[in-house]
């Protein structure tokens, strides 16, 4: 693999280094040979029982930019294809958008830990309508029941499984928190994460390169791997997707919690917040100041978890 | 001349890195300045693609922080409504008295020996309307100002949105769930029951 | 130049392959060890290549495990090899000239480790043109992890293309011209420095990791480096003096042993401090130190590595201070091994593995490698060993060549 040519190019530029045209025009060669040779082991990597129209689709998808960088028909184009390979792989017909932020939008969320009895509806809605792997049980939200008296989620117990709520104890749900200044996106090594100006912290999962940055970097535990192929049944597919939220991944690459993106970005709750309960999350429009964010901002008492380390998400947690 | 550039190349990495660094930060608002300084209303027609609900709504009474806004209508899931049909000047006449006669209710609204009455909150006079501590007829679409009188902090919670919950979207009109889309009226606290899903260990 | 460049190069080339694989039966079994190795390793990424990191032991809370463990490591030996370098070219020490190109060989070898490492860690090492700037996006300078592509492979050339190019020279039978390669020399001090700090960065960075981030990591990383590098270097030079017919002074072995010294016990000063640090005042922060020696509820899987560590760290800088002058090889070998093994626990998994335990919402779980996991890391370990050999075999007979002051380029190899 890639080994081979780190040994012999050092010895193989020294002849060419006197001719820096030749060198250069060399590495390009040698670069796109290794691209070339690796978008050939990925669509060798289908197998012989894939057809030549998805191998064609596969190839074009694997040389294609940084989803910023590509003009409307580059995003119309990729997503097409992605139906496409969707129709393909899966039988499915998805429809999948690449729908831009609303102006004057920055998302906001609260979370009301008096309220919050543990029931995990938000857990399981999420994973539904984000097609999350059911094999390896990835979910993005974390529920931590409570002792009283503290309210560091370190002392709190996330893998509890009885009846709820217990006495005594509260219950606090953490997830991304879509931080303005979020050490993830400082830490990605190729722009594959960053924030729209909605305010929502998004992947290119195409993009990812996998190594794994963003996790050491998020202090909120907000992002997840796709260790292995993510499985979902393919009755359970949620088919109306965003390019940028909750569209099929794959594996060895980063997802989080994306505010479901592609029910905010038409007006409507993210699935945690509509399906939960006991009315404990709150989310809405920061820059509108009469929405109910902004009340709760307002007139309630609000913190942020672990604020100390500047990361200003967009998070708050309050009592009644 | 070699510790010359030695000392220059010492100095400007790190200099490089925290002017860098630096740069990338300054350039940014905090969320709480952003938010001070976003004082305009929202145009909430911007956003298309709010469609009318399938649930009957009608208009709050009161308003909030927004202007006025729309709760679900609570009359269409009584399957009984109107109480008047049996609840006439006359006693009613039943045939499967047990059955009918709400005997299924239990009321677990208020502890002890403060537990509500029924005629607390139902209107002896007119039954197809909840009454409140003035005598005031109060719709069943509009209990919130029922249990408003109580429950007054929760309620100005509610009007703001920090209590309860906004339906399907968060743009577009607002329509808010009532009291009751949550809380059984006779029995308003929320039940015991096992989570819907759980979580695994994470090292497996 | 009085040679034709171009044939004199491929010449070369051919001549150095030649030299670097001929040898007696051992050399040939020892060669067959490493490619079987290697190739256990290719058969296990395939596998992972296939299914993915699932088959590794990592998780969504130790997301980096053995890979990064050994990256961060031999980086530091890499690094290392500037102790050989400063001497040598600065303070003109003959003694360390005769090696330094031998330790340039062996950070060649730990560089080309730790970029196996990384890429069979990467979760989509195909994508890795995404980080090119001009067909990709190069997130420079926010990313540390771009500052360190930058300096491994800046220096990875330097330290290739220097003692190729003093190779060379010699191979034509002439001294390598001074201007042409002494400013690389100069670079590549400071550079071996930066590495190591840059790599140290990547950790230290990080404001969610406690356990990393403290003022004291980046010097940290250096002291072990040029304590456990050193040391490396050590052990390969012993083998050369065993098994070659090159003189290695007696004398290299002493100055390198005070190398080793000084930085062995600064590091276990570095290791007080920041031992003290950690449990003098315990906060949530100590956590991670807590799991590491103490073990945390219940889950004390690395307890017993990081004492085995921190004893083997002691015992072998005592042995090195303490060291007879006339010390023979098996003493310093023993010295070097326990030395290594110590640090290489300790600045591997005794800091990755903790820097990531307890998750940053407090759960805390266990760390196991794989057996995929492992024979990946035993292949990539024996391509960096191989590299090493077969970059060391022709050296050290083109220096010899050119020191007894005959070089035919016919002449069979020694």
């Amino acid at each position: 693999m890639d080994h081979g040519k780190k040994k012999d190019t050092p010895l193989k530029a020294a002849g060419v280094m006197k001719n820096k045209c030749s060198r250069r025009s060399f590495l390009k060669g040698v670069s796109i040979a290794a691209a070339a040779g690796s978008a050939g082991l990925v669509t060798g990597g289908c197998g012989s029982t894939a057809s030549s129209e998805e191998m064609g689709l596969k190839w074009e998808e694997f040389f294609k930019k940084n989803y910023r960088l590509m003009t409307q028909e580059e995003k119309d184009a990729t997503v097409t294809r992605l139906e496409r390979l969707a129709k393909l792989q899966r039988g499915l017909d998805v429809q999948m958008s690449t729908q831009e932020p609303i102006n004057d939008v920055l998302y906001g969320y609260a979370f009301n830990i008096t309220r919050c009895k543990g029931y995990m509806d938000c857990v399981e809605a999420c994973v539904q309508e984000n097609n999350l792997d059911r094999q390896s049980k990835t979910q993005y939200i974390r529920i931590f029941e409570m002792d009283t008296g503290q309210l560091d989620p370190t002392s709190g117990d996330g893998k509890y499984f009885h009846e709820v709520p217990v006495e005594d104890k509260f219950y606090m749900g953490v997830q991304c928190y879509h931080c303005e200044n979020a050490p993830c996106i400082q830490a990605c090594p190729t722009k594959a994460t960053w924030r729209e100006p909605d305010g929502i912290v998004v992947v290119d999962y195409d993009w990812c390169i996998g190594c794994r940055y963003c996790m050491a970097a998020c202090p909120y535990w907000g992002r997840r791997f796709n260790w292995g192929e993510p499985v979902v049944p393919k009755e359970e597919i949620n088919t109306k997707q965003h390019y940028l939220g909750n569209r099929m991944r794959m594996k060895g690459v980063m997802e989080k919690c994306t505010f479901c993106i592609q029910r905010t970005r038409q007006g409507k709750l993210p699935a945690c917040v509509d399906s939960c309960p006991t009315g404990s999350r709150v989310f809405g429009n920061l820059l509108d100041p009469d929405s109910e964010i902004r009340f709760v901002l307002k007139n309630k008492k609000v913190f942020r978890f672990k604020e100390e380390l500047g990361t200003d998400p967009k998070f708050w947690y309050f009592m009644d | 001349m070699k510790i010359l550039t030695l000392r220059f190349t010492f100095f400007l990495l790190p200099a490089v890195m925290l002017l860098s660094s630096q740069l990338a930060i300054a350039s940014q608002d905090s969320v709480m300045e952003r938010i001070q300084a976003a004082d305009l209303p929202f145009d909430n027609t911007q956003v298309e693609s709010t469609h009318q609900l399938s649930e009957k709504t009608v208009l709050v009474k009161e308003s909030y922080q927004g202007g006025a806004f729309r709760v679900l209508a609570r009359k269409d899931s009584i399957s009984r409504y109107r109480c008047s049909v049996c609840h006439t000047k006359k006693i009613p006449p039943v045939n499967d008295g047990a059955l009918i006669t709400h005997g299924d209710i239990t009321i677990n609204h208020g502890e002890g020996k403060n537990e509500l009455a029924c005629i607390e909150c139902h209107d002896p006079k007119d039954r197809d309307f909840l009454v409140d501590m003035q005598g005031q007829k109060i719709d069943f679409d509009h209990s919130y100002q029922l249990c408003g009188q109580c429950h007054f902090r929760p309620k100005r919670d509610w009007l703001g949105g920090a209590h309860g919950k906004r339906v399907t979207y968060w743009a577009g009109e607002r329509v808010v769930m009532n009291c009751t889309s949550c809380h059984d009226p006779h029995s308003p606290a929320f039940k015991t029951k096992m989570p819907e899903t759980y979580s695994l260990p994470l090292d497996e | 130049m009085t040679t034709n460049p171009k044939k004199g190069l491929v010449v070369f080339i051919s001549d150095c392959i030649r030299w670097s694989l001929s040898g007696g039966v051992a050399f040939k079994i020892y060669l067959a060890v490493l490619l079987a190795m290697i190739g256990a390793g290719v058969y296990a990424y395939g596998h992972q290549f296939r299914e993915g990191l699932i088959i590794t032991g990592m998780s969504n809370i130790v997301s980096w495990g053995l890979y990064i463990s050994n990256f961060t490591f031999f980086v530091g030996v890499a690094a290392a090899a500037v102790m050989l370098i400063l001497p040598a070219y600065v303070y003109k020490d003959k003694d360390f000239h005769e090696v330094v190109i031998i330790g340039e060989c062996v950070a060649v070898g730990a560089l080309v480790m730790c970029l196996l490492f990384i890429t069979v860690d990467m979760g989509g090492p195909l994508k890795v043109w995404h980080m090119i700037p001009g067909i990709g996006l190069f997130n420079w300078p926010s990313s540390i992890l771009t500052w360190d592509v930058l300096v491994l492979n800046g220096y990875l050339a330097l330290n290739s293309l220097v003692p190729l190019y003093i190779l060379y020279s010699y191979y034509n039978e002439r001294e390598p011209v001074g201007w042409k390669y002494m400013p690389f020399v100069f670079l590549s001090i400071f550079w071996a420095v930066s590495i190591h700090m840059v790599t140290a960065f990547l950790y230290q960075g990080l404001p969610a990791r406690p356990f990393w981030n403290n003022p004291l990591l980046g010097p940290r990383f250096l002291a072990s480096a040029f304590a456990a590098g050193p040391a490396v270097i050590m052990m390969v030079l012993i083998a050369i003096k065993e098994t070659t017919k090159y003189p290695i002074d007696t004398t290299i072995f002493f100055k390198l042993k005070r190398i080793i010294v000084v930085s062995a016990i600064i590091n276990l000063v570095m290791l007080f401090s920041e031992v003290f640090k950690e449990f003098y005042a315990f906060t949530h922060h100590s956590l991670s130190a807590q799991y590491l020696f103490f073990g945390l509820d219940g889950h004390d899987s690395l307890v017993p590595w990081i004492w085995t560590a921190i004893s083997l760290n002691i015992l072998g800088t005592l042995l090195f201070a303490f060291a007879p002058k006339k010390s023979n090889s098996s003493y310093l070998m023993v010295a070097g091994v326990s030395l290594f093994t110590g640090i290489w626990i300790e600045k591997g998994f005794g800091l990755i593995i903790p820097g990531l335990v307890p998750s940053p919402m407090g759960e805390v779980v266990d760390y196991a490698p794989s057996s995929n996991e492992i024979l990946i890391t035993l292949g990539v370990l024996a391509v960096g060993i191989l590299v090493v050999t077969l970059l060391i075999k022709p050296a050290l007979v083109i220096l010899l060549k050119y020191k007894e002051g005959r070089l035919q380029p016919e002449t069979a190899s020694s």
